[in-house]
């Protein structure tokens, strides 16, 4: 029964690291700790069930293990304030008045179409409209709009430059070419696309551009009409 | 909190206190099983054993056998069952030349079992 308490606390232990390695995308909705207990109780639960030869006291020493290893991870979350950021992580402010945090994204293991299809899922379309988003750490996603961030949405933006690599098809809705967004590039002191963290346009022409390690710009191209 | 300490420490006294009994029952039992093997091979091999001093090691280990299911993976029961049946089979031939090699490896096992289940570094790796 210990070399089943220790294997249990050994395979815990490796679990739940390798979980909070992966970030937030892995863990969905529930804090890194209680994804590694749900997994390993159906595992721990179905060997010894499906097992004859297995004694069933080594499925149930190990789930009361992995029960007394929640309990002290329960309390020290509760009772020791630097425990709860070690074991369940920090939220991730990925995006903030400078524009997007491109070390917090990579740090979740995220990129921005990441970041864009989350704000979509909250309602928000143009990345300049929102004041602050973050990825809580059982890994949910919440976002504080502007004020008037509904007149700053008013065309849906499409990924135009994404991590230094243009979106071909995306250009080709727009009806311009690569040369085109090169020149308008240019025009913001932006010498190649590559120095681009991300870059999108809406039917309007209204840019919204960052290069990496720098604060974001917002200005419009001259459209003569709206595109979609 | 007072009730979480306490289904801690319920939990921990739980776990030890099956591991402890679990360690000290099943030593105790291939012990004695050991024991009662060791003495029946020095009758072998003094061409003095019977049948029934075989009989009564067999009936030993299937008093403890049910209850050892328990505790250990029923497949390294099985082993000994296998060769206390063909050393038995031996003994009643009074084959002692085929019954000692039986009988040593129940000796080995009888050491071997106890030591895979027991607390050491190499078995938790």
């Amino acid at each position: 029964m210990a070399l089943i308490f220790i294997r249990t606390l050994v395979i815990f232990v490796t679990t739940f690291i390798v979980m909070r390695l992966m970030g937030k995308r892995q863990i969905g909705e529930m804090q890194p700790y209680e994804l590694v207990i749900t997994l390993l109780i159906a595992e721990l639960a179905c060997i010894p069930m499906a097992d004859n030869s297995i004694p069933l006291l080594y499925g149930i020493v190990s789930i009361l293990t992995v029960y007394l290893l929640h309990q002290i991870v329960c309390i020290l979350d509760l009772k020791l304030p630097g425990a709860k950021v070690v074991l369940g992580g920090s939220p991730s402010i990925v995006l903030n008045k400078n524009g997007i945090d491109d070390t917090q994204l990579k740090k979740n293991n995220l990129d921005v179409t990441d970041l864009i299809a989350s704000l979509r899922t909250e309602g928000y379309f143009a990345l300049d409209a929102i004041e602050y988003a973050l990825y809580e750490s059982e890994g949910t996603f919440s976002a504080l709009p502007k004020k008037d961030y509904e007149q700053m949405q008013s065309s849906l933006p499409i990924i135009i430059v994404d991590e230094g690599k243009f979106d071909e098809k995306n250009i080709e809705r727009t009806k311009r070419s690569k040369a085109y967004f090169l020149n308008a590039l240019k025009e913001q002191g932006c010498s190649s696309e590559k120095k681009l963290l991300v870059m999108t346009v809406d039917g309007n022409g209204k840019v919204y551009m960052q290069q990496i390690g720098k604060k974001y710009k917002v200005f419009h191209l001259n459209w003569e009409e709206k595109l979609w | 909190m007072i009730r979480t300490l306490a289904s801690i420490v319920i939990t921990l006294l739980l776990i030890f206190g099956l591991s402890w009994y679990e360690m000290r029952y099943v030593d105790r039992i291939f012990e004695h099983f050991n024991a009662m093997l060791l003495s029946l091979r020095q009758k072998t091999e003094s061409g003095t054993a019977l049948y029934e001093d075989g009989t009564a090691v067999q009936t030993y280990w299937d008093k403890q056998r049910h209850r050892m299911h328990i505790w250990l993976p029923h497949s390294s029961l099985l082993e000994v069952d296998y060769q206390m049946d063909e050393a038995l089979g031996f003994l009643y031939l009074k084959d002692y030349e085929g019954a000692l090699p039986k009988i040593d490896v129940l000796i080995g096992l009888s050491e071997n079992i106890p030591d895979s289940y027991s607390l050491n570094l190499g078995n938790i790796f």
